[in-house]
């Protein structure tokens, strides 16, 4: 499997950190998007008219959308990640959407100078992650570790932390989110947890 | 005045505070600055309140990582154990680190099911009486005006104590005499909006 990847946009981590739960191998590619902008030569937009990355490309299915992505490994590879029979995995999917079109624009307005209107991307991305804060308090009193009910984690969980988790790039705080703060640490704790630039492992335990 | 020296304030729950978790808030307003604060748990379960800020190089104790008994930090790995003493700095592993190196350790009380702390705080800190801790709601307006809201605010079953954060926010926390949490939080967000919309 082929990964056109990006080590700082956040749908693309998605995709690696899902590839390490799964203990799956991904070839790989990596774009130069800021300030190469390999996402707009002819060659990927080939690929992926739209330009938007991750890309995967499994056999001689190309997959373009991150969501499906995610949807695709798990089904193929971890079912335990794609609750398919609870609705809230819809929604769920819907609110990591919204969190990366805010908290993760925002993030990539302020550390990779793409345009926008940074005051609606935070202000919208606060009211998301008060709200995902609310529901995850009340989710830890009922018991549950994770964004649906149950007892495993699922792509959604993995699709909202690719934003939440460096929201702080993006001029938010999780200061004062601590069922977020909790949540976090549950998913960096979880066996093949993958880090990236400013989303930490959990240190070697000596 | 927002953060009154010799008052105990309230700044996070006990079950905010989980074995090998880090939580983060802040305390302040006024003239008193802005304290960033780092609360865990030694592995017997006390809680320790300390200055988000490791001694060496000033980066966040939120940031690292409980370990066994010490809190690690995640830039040099400096180990502090309960009370703030550094107990041992990788890059120097023969080295008998000097007393003198210490994470800031403030006050703790543990009452009602919150965790308390303060500037060199005066008693015992306020009884609220029983209930279950509700969820911490930040309001975006200073201490004052939060406090007005509330007297005026019909909230029965509700005992409420107020953490200044700066001069513009403060978080209500509080216990819920019926263990409703979730009508508690209903009736503190609908403050909350009142609050913030008047702004």
């Amino acid at each position: 499997m082929i990964l056109y990847d990006a080590h700082h946009v956040a749908p693309a981590y998605a995709v690696r950190l899902l590839a390490g739960f799964l203990g799956l191998p991904l070839e790989l590619q990596g774009m130069d998007v800021y300030p190469g902008h390999d996402d707009r030569s002819d060659e990927f937009l080939a690929l992926n008219p739209l330009g938007t990355l991750p890309v995967l490309v499994d056999g001689d299915t190309v997959f373009t959308d991150w969501q499906e992505i995610l949807a695709h490994l798990a089904l193929a590879h971890g079912p335990d990640w794609y609750p398919a029979t609870d609705p809230a995995l819809v929604g769920w999917l819907g609110i990591a959407r919204d969190l990366a079109a805010s908290a993760g624009a925002a993030r990539l307005m302020q550390t990779f100078c793409v345009p926008g209107d940074l005051a609606e991307a935070k202000a919208q991305a606060e009211r998301l992650l008060d709200e995902v804060e609310r529901r995850m308090w009340f989710a830890e009193r009922a018991g549950h570790g994770w964004l649906l009910a149950g007892t495993h984690p699922t792509i959604a969980d993995i699709a909202a932390f690719v934003s939440i988790a460096p929201c702080e790039d993006g001029g938010l705080s999780l200061r004062d989110r601590p069922a977020l703060r909790r949540w976090c640490d549950r998913v960096r704790f979880h066996p093949g947890f993958v880090p990236m630039s400013g989303v930490f492992p959990p240190m070697a335990n000596t | 005045m927002t953060m009154v020296p010799g008052n105990w304030y309230a700044v996070a729950a006990e079950h905010d505070v989980p074995a090998g978790h880090i939580y983060r808030t802040a305390l302040g307003g006024n003239d008193q600055a802005i304290r960033e604060l780092a609360i865990w748990r030694a592995s017997d379960g006390a809680v320790q309140v300390w200055e988000d800020r490791c001694p060496h190089r000033g980066v966040r104790f939120s940031l690292g990582e409980v370990v066994g008994d010490e809190l690690r930090c995640q830039y040099h790995a400096w180990r502090f154990a309960k009370g703030g003493a550094c107990t041992f700095i990788p890059a120097q592993p023969d080295m008998k680190v000097p007393g003198s190196i210490h994470a800031k350790a403030w006050p703790v009380a543990v009452s009602a099911g919150l965790i308390w702390t303060g500037v060199d705080p005066v008693g015992e800190p306020p009884v609220l009486g029983e209930g279950a801790a509700i969820r911490a709601v930040p309001v975006a307006r200073p201490l004052a005006e939060v406090e007005t809201a509330l007297a005026q605010a019909d909230l029965p079953g509700l005992a409420l104590t107020l953490q200044p954060l700066g001069d513009t926010e403060t978080i209500v926390r509080g216990l819920v005499a019926n263990g409703d949490c979730a009508a508690a939080d209903r009736a503190l967000a609908a403050l909350r909006r009142q609050l913030e919309c008047v702004a």
